[in-house]
């Protein structure tokens, strides 16, 4: 029984253990969840910030901006070839605001939040290309600007002298030839007018066709016509060299691939645009998934829960069904238990016997030698004396006929000696004084022993109580007497028992079962005494009842020894040795007289046990302590 | 001692005084009756003086009868020591036969004629061994030594002494008591190995009729029944050797062993020896001469001439 303990205790120590790692994951999983939930909300922000990467509104505005830098471009153009062809002040003004408003605009694209600066490298190089190239194109305009009042001036000037030059000519060349030459004045006055004032003259040859044909009707003339056609024709020359310089400068200025470089500005924006939507889009992809995989978890949580939900049904189902048949199944489980607890304790009252058998066989063992040494001397000293007695006998007839002899008037003298010798002889060899002595000496012994072997009986008697009825008013120090007397024989020699006895009323209690707890406790102790040692005993009586105390110098025990000792079957003692029920009868005998039990205990310095009783027993504990059958039928038998 | 004294010396040992007186009177006319009140007084007077005798009782304060007689028998192996007891538990009784090697056990209360034949019994066998004694152990043993013979239920048991005891030594195993006769006929045996019953019935009649007609076979018993009134039989009628339980340890069976083989090497060669292990008569008278029990022990007694001769 003793070797269960502490299989108990580590089986129990490991389910401690074992909760302890349970605990610490049950703690550990809605932090792991929260964990998980975090992370997932995160990489969902991360791919959502991801798709969000292009910025539509800013494309647009961007392409806005470029739209604008192109429309300003265009209009700038509109604007420096309007001035090539008027002199309107306010055109220029108008390309000074173009001019402006194409400076912010460009701004636009180099700073802002909506600029393509430092998009990509190749926005950049585009960026940076398209802008030396407009650069390049203002300052074409700032020279043609420049120019343009004074080749304009002197272009009108040339354009007022041609029709004078040309009338002179005329004039020059007769009358003869003024038809003709009218005509083709008339033509070449509307030629180069038209040449000065068309935007891109195409009439150069026309002009020039008009003048062979003037220098065909000068042919062979004189001097001053000659002249007059000269300067007609140094006049028509100025007028398509001015012209001519004019048109170079404007279509110089036209010709700057601004349009083209902002196109390929567009182009690489676009691309980098088209590339960035494509990241997004791969993104947008990978968020689809992400949200498929989210949905499926979330597909798998719900049907899990719907499972558990399906199972706690189940089982609600199960037990509303079990408490249906609850009833059934307690009345039938009643039965069971009354029926294993009758069993129980049918087979403890015969090991409270058979406990009380062995405790009475080791107690009348030790009674027996107790009793053996006194019966042993004494027997042999009746034998001794019983031979003796021959002896005597035999030395009283000697001295009998000796006296017989004297007193008998028939017997010589000399039978007389004889008979007066052998007697004296057989005083002699028996030395009779010596041995009446010795005779006494062994009779006072013997009467000592059979002292000695009644006092036994009387104790055993006292214990007992077999003469007594169960209950009775009884003197608690007389109880503990007995017991010290019983167990005499694993006392003496070896431990001293120091006694403090107070003045007990007597109490009403069942003596023979007291006894039985006496008996029980003070063995105990001299068990726990290995070598020799102490027993005090102490009693005292107050108001409500007895208190008796044994303590012992003995081993002690341990705090879980201490905490189990009365416990049926608990022992201590090896296998065969003890059957463990001994304390357990002594709290079942102490409780049913209404009394309380209690020990204290300090490993290898001793134990106390402390018995409180009290004076008068009430109604219920009285049946109780008359009802030990076990214990009682033990204690009749002995 | 040596000397022959006219008296031989009894040395009684017991904490109660009137048992001392007593045994003073029983005894002062034929023995020079010596007494201690106690082991440790018994031992000092030992010490003084050699005695033929020691009677002890067994529970005494301070020092048990068994722990003295332990002593005693270093001090004064040739005394016979016999304890006087009125209640002993088994572990004592064990313990005075293999540590104490007594002669008897007597219990209290004692029968006075009883209690004197005894030690009569010891006296004489003290005197005749006197001389065997002080010549110590003899010479060494000659030739191979005498086989085991183990007497036991249980097949496995003589199979496991022989491996502890090793080749050196021969075990033969018996499983009946008719088995047990027909190996001792045949084979030279030193030392029977027994468990107190075999097949149903007690061995003690066989070891006791062994011991009167050849002393010099020694008995040791190995059971796992072990029980005090068998082992006090087994002691006072069949002077067994050792007395040792089940389960075996190796180390104690050969030490046991080896040393039962040096003490039948010892009774054989000094047959003086063998007053001192002389055993009671069984109380009960033997039965019918027709009987297979009667006729085994007839056929005991015929091993002796075959005993003989090997010795």
């Amino acid at each position: 029984m003793s070797g269960s303990g502490p299989d108990i205790r580590s089986r129990h120590g490991g389910e401690i253990r074992d909760g302890g790692v349970r605990m610490t994951w049950r703690k550990m999983l809605p932090l792991f969840a929260a964990v998980l939930a975090v992370a997932a909300i995160g990489v969902l922000a991360f791919l959502v910030r991801k798709t969000q990467t292009v910025d539509n509104a800013l494309h647009l505005e961007r392409l806005k901006n470029i739209r604008t830098v192109d429309a300003l471009d265009v209009g700038l153009n509109r604007a420096v070839t309007q001035v090539g062809v008027s002199t309107m002040v306010n055109v220029a003004d108008k390309r000074a605001v173009t001019t402006a408003q194409l400076g912010n605009a460009l701004d636009a694209l180099e700073n802002g939040p909506a600029a393509l600066r430092g998009l990509s490298p190749e926005i950049d190089t585009a960026l940076d290309r398209f802008l030396d190239t407009i650069e390049s194109k203002f300052e074409l305009a700032f020279d043609f600007e420049a120019r343009n009042i004074l080749v304009n001036q002197r272009l009108i000037a040339g354009l007022d002298a041609v029709p004078v030059a040309a009338d002179e000519l005329v004039a020059r060349l007769g009358a003869d030839k003024a038809e003709p030459a009218r005509a083709l004045a008339t033509q070449l006055k509307t030629e180069v007018t038209t040449y000065g004032v068309v935007q891109t003259p195409v009439n150069e040859d026309n002009i020039r066709a008009l003048l062979e044909q003037f220098e065909a009707l000068a042919a062979g003339g004189p001097e001053a016509t000659q002249e007059a056609l000269h300067r007609l024709r140094a006049r028509v020359n100025d007028v398509i060299a001015d012209k001519n310089e004019l048109v170079r400068r404007i279509s110089d200025f036209l010709a700057r691939p601004t349009a083209e470089h902002l196109e390929e500005l567009e182009k690489a924006y676009m691309g980098w645009h088209g590339q960035q939507v494509a990241i997004a889009n791969e993104y947008r992809l990978l968020l689809a998934a992400y949200a498929a995989v989210l949905l499926l978890v979330l597909a798998w949580l719900g049907i899990r829960l719907r499972r558990s939900y399906r199972l706690l049904d189940r089982a609600n189902a199960e037990l509303a069904r079990a408490n249906e048949h609850l009833e059934e199944q307690v009345q039938a489980r009643t039965r069971d238990l009354s029926e294993t607890l009758k069993r129980l304790q049918e087979s403890q009252a015969q090991l409270i016997q058979s406990e009380k058998m062995a405790s009475l066989g080791q107690m009348v063992a030790g009674v027996a030698h107790e009793i053996n040494t006194p019966l042993g001397y004494a027997r042999s000293n009746a034998e001794i004396v019983r031979n003796a007695l021959a002896e005597i006998r035999g030395l009283v007839a000697a001295q009998t006929r000796a006296l017989q002899l004297m007193t008998s008037e028939n017997a010589s003298d000399e039978e007389v000696a004889q008979a007066l010798t052998a007697a004296h002889g057989i005083a002699e060899s028996i030395d009779a004084e010596q041995l009446t002595t010795e005779l006494d000496t062994l009779l006072a012994d013997a009467d000592h022993g059979l002292q000695q072997i009644a006092e036994l009986v009387a104790s055993l008697k006292d214990f007992s109580r077999v003469d007594r009825s169960r209950t009775d008013l009884f003197n608690v120090n007389d109880g503990i007497e007995s017991a010290l007397k019983i167990c005499h024989n694993q006392l003496k020699h070896r431990i001293e028992v120091i006694k403090a006895y107070g003045q007990l009323p007597p109490i009403e209690c069942s003596p023979s079962q007291l006894n039985q707890v006496f008996l029980n406790l003070i063995t105990n102790a001299a068990q726990a005494i290995a070598d020799t040692g102490r027993i005090y005993i102490h009693t005292a009586a107050d108001a409500e009842g007895v208190t008796i105390r044994i303590l012992d110098t003995g081993c002690g025990m341990t705090e879980e020894v201490r905490a189990r000792i009365f416990e049926p079957f608990f022992t201590t003692k090896p296998v065969g040795k003890g059957t463990g029920l001994g304390l357990s009868i002594v709290y079942r005998i102490v409780e049913d007289h209404g009394g309380r039990i209690e020990v204290r205990s300090a490993p290898g310095k001793g134990s106390e046990f402390k018995i409180r009783l009290p004076l008068r027993q009430n109604r219920a504990g009285t049946a109780a302590a008359a009802s030990g059958p076990a214990v009682d039928a033990a204690l009749a038998a002995a | 001692m040596s000397q022959h004294p006219p008296k031989a010396r009894v040395l009684f040992v017991d904490d109660e005084p009137r048992v001392l007186t007593t045994m003073r009177m029983l005894f002062r006319n034929q023995y020079d009756v010596l007494t201690a009140d106690s082991g440790q007084a018994a031992l000092e007077l030992l010490k003084t003086q050699a005695v033929d005798v020691i009677v002890s009782d067994q529970r005494m304060p301070g020092m048990t009868g068994i722990e003295m007689l332990r002593a005693a028998r270093e001090l004064n192996p040739a005394a016979m020591r016999i304890l006087l007891t009125g209640y002993s538990d088994l572990n004592a009784i064990i313990g005075s036969i293999n540590e104490g090697e007594i002669f008897r056990f007597i219990n209290k209360p004692w029968s006075n004629d009883d209690l004197t034949a005894t030690v009569a019994r010891a006296v004489a066998a003290a005197r005749a061994s006197a001389a065997a004694a002080q010549a110590g152990d003899g010479s060494a043993p000659i030739g191979p030594p005498p086989g085991v013979l183990v007497l036991d239920d249980d097949p496995q048991v003589p199979a496991r002494i022989q491996t502890i005891l090793g080749a050196d030594f021969r075990v033969v195993a018996a499983r009946s008591m008719e088995e047990a006769v027909n190996l001792l006929e045949k084979e030279r045996i030193g030392v029977i190995i027994s468990d107190t019953r075999v097949a149903d019935s007690p061995v003690l009649g066989l070891i006791s009729t062994l011991k009167q007609h050849h002393p010099e076979l020694v008995s040791v018993i190995l059971t796992e029944r072990a029980d005090a009134g068998t082992a006090i039989e087994l002691i006072n009628q069949g002077q067994i050797y050792r007395f040792i339980t089940k389960p075996i340890h190796d180390s104690q069976c050969k030490i046991t062993v080896s040393s039962a083989l040096r003490q039948h090497h010892r009774l054989a060669q000094s047959p003086e020896l063998h007053q001192r292990y002389e055993v009671a008569a069984p109380k009960a008278q033997p039965a019918a001469a027709e009987s297979p029990q009667a006729k085994l022990m007839d056929r005991i007694r015929t091993l002796r001439t075959v005993v003989k001769r090997w010795v």
